[in-house]
């Protein structure tokens, strides 16, 4: 099966793109889905703290760095390989992958690449959707809606947003539950991942001592978060192996 | 099969109906048989079960998370003993949902509890249909409508209800006093309270602490079917 490259990103800080990515991982993890992912929030990389052995931190602007993920797509020989991006940067980052061809592999169908746009619920990022519409033939595009706060509000032009939308082959749209703060805030504490959490295993493999509400809260959003996964076409497509239905 | 440690929930979807009195007489009979009940009062910042049992109650605001936390986490955290959750109408449906979505339930079973729940069904017809919801609930070992003869229910006459007589208003006041126990005056302790009243609440506790012992067989029938 061809491999994948899944880039998450958004126009702007804050609203939960480091999370969304932490999910995926997760998802593929629980789906038994070999990953590697890149972290580009160099030098820091929040992403790498959840997932040190399989995120690697780099500096899309370096060639080298570049190539590490690029080149390696098929040697590698990991189904999926999720980027994700800076915060801020999606607009650049889709321009330089433009610029180095890799929009180009993709369409010729070297790999397959999706695009995991998470917005906020303000107007802006409607209009960070028609910023990148033309650089999304041939990619897999989801908008991920995220409920980052309590007001829980998506202020939607509708009609702005078909005209953004019907511009865009291959588009889904999922929305993504809240997790509740405090839960949220203990998974980042003990650096686990979601699974790990709801599994009650510390950082170093021991038996945590995290409270059971927050892991049920934790689980159900996982859970809630697997069921909007699951209406991604291209992610049901990795998890089933590329195989069409009725071929073994 | 009496000593395995029980977690009691009194609930109810409607006010006024007697229901902390229902959690006070429960902990008042755990205490007389020699249990050693740790109450947990959902009904902040009021705290009206802590009231009566200083020391040996929490106190958790429901509609909050760390009082969510407070409640499931110390029962989780602290199994072997008996446990009375009281949870006044306003968090009722929400503790359910809560504990379904939690799996607490599930939970409690796992680390060696019994669930047994108190319900109070009163003259509302809500209040029978939210009884019958809750009776539904997988993994409780016994679900006990209760009856407040004071307000009266619509729950049908059975076997394993629970009544609570009605108490002339009078001696409803006076047991109300938090510095009353009800324990001590079993105990031989009367209190202050009024001669012409002893009997009458004599009468009741009998009735009523009678009737919880009587549970504990109906418990091992319903977990026998």
């Amino acid at each position: 099966m061809k491999p994948t490259l899944i880039l998450v990103g958004a126009d702007k800080g804050g609203v939960g793109k480091t999370t969304i990515s932490r999910a995926l991982l997760d998802y593929f993890a629980r789906k038994n889905v070999l990953t590697r992912a890149f972290d580009t929030e160099n030098p820091r990389g929040s992403l790498r703290r959840f997932y040190p052995t399989m995120t690697e931190v780099i500096d899309l602007g370096h060639v080298a760095d570049q190539m590490k993920v690029l080149d390696t797509m098929e040697s590698a020989n990991v189904p999926v390989t999720v980027v994700d991006f800076k915060a801020g940067n999606l607009s650049y980052a889709l321009d330089l992958f433009e610029r180095i061809g890799v929009l180009e592999a993709a369409r010729n169908g070297v790999f397959n690449l999706g695009l995991m746009h998470v917005v906020g619920p303000s107007i802006a990022s409607l209009d960070e959707i028609g910023e990148i519409a033309k650089y999304l033939q041939g990619v897999s595009y989801v908008v991920a809606r995220n409920s980052i706060n309590e007001t829980n509000f998506f202020e939607w032009d509708e009609a702005t947003h078909r005209k953004y939308f019907s511009a865009i082959p291959k588009a889904q749209e999922i929305n993504l539950p809240k997790l509740n703060e405090m839960a949220y805030e203990q998974v980042d504490v003990a650096g686990v991942t979601f699974k790990d959490f709801i599994d009650n295993k510390s950082a170093d493999g021991t038996a945590g001592k995290f409270s059971f509400v927050l892991r049920g809260y934790v689980r159900k959003w996982c859970s809630e978060i697997d069921a909007e996964f699951a209406r991604v076409q291209m992610l049901a497509d990795i998890i089933s192996g590329g195989r069409a239905p009725g071929h073994n | 099969m009496a000593n395995t440690p029980t977690v009691y929930i009194t609930a109810s979807d409607q006010h006024r109906n007697g229901k902390t009195l229902l959690a006070r007489l429960l902990a008042d009979y755990l205490l007389l048989d020699g249990r050693d009940p740790f109450m947990i009062d959902t009904d902040a910042p009021e705290g009206p079960l802590r009231s009566f049992f200083p020391g040996r109650t929490a106190l958790a605001d429901f509609a909050a998370m760390p009082g969510q936390m407070k409640l499931f986490d110390t029962i989780i955290a602290s199994p072997g003993r008996d446990y009375v959750v009281d949870l006044p109408a306003r968090h009722t449906e929400g503790f359910f949902k809560a504990a379904e979505e939690l799996g607490f339930f599930d939970e409690l079973k796992k680390i060696g509890f019994r669930i047994i729940v108190f319900y109070v069904v009163d003259r509302h017809a809500a209040s029978l249909r939210a009884a019958k919801e809750i009776q539904k609930f997988p993994n409780i070992d016994l679900f006990v409508p209760v009856e407040n003869q004071h307000v009266g229910s619509y729950w049908p006459k059975t076997e394993g209800d629970l009544v609570i007589p009605a108490l002339p208003p009078k001696l409803a006041i006076a047991i109300s006093d938090k510095r009353f126990s009800l324990r001590s005056f079993v105990l031989g302790d009367v209190q202050q309270l009024p001669a012409e009243f002893q009997t009458e609440l004599s009468n009741f506790l009998f009735e009523v602490l009678s009737n919880l012992s009587n549970l504990e067989p109906l418990v091992t029938l319903q977990n026998l079917k």
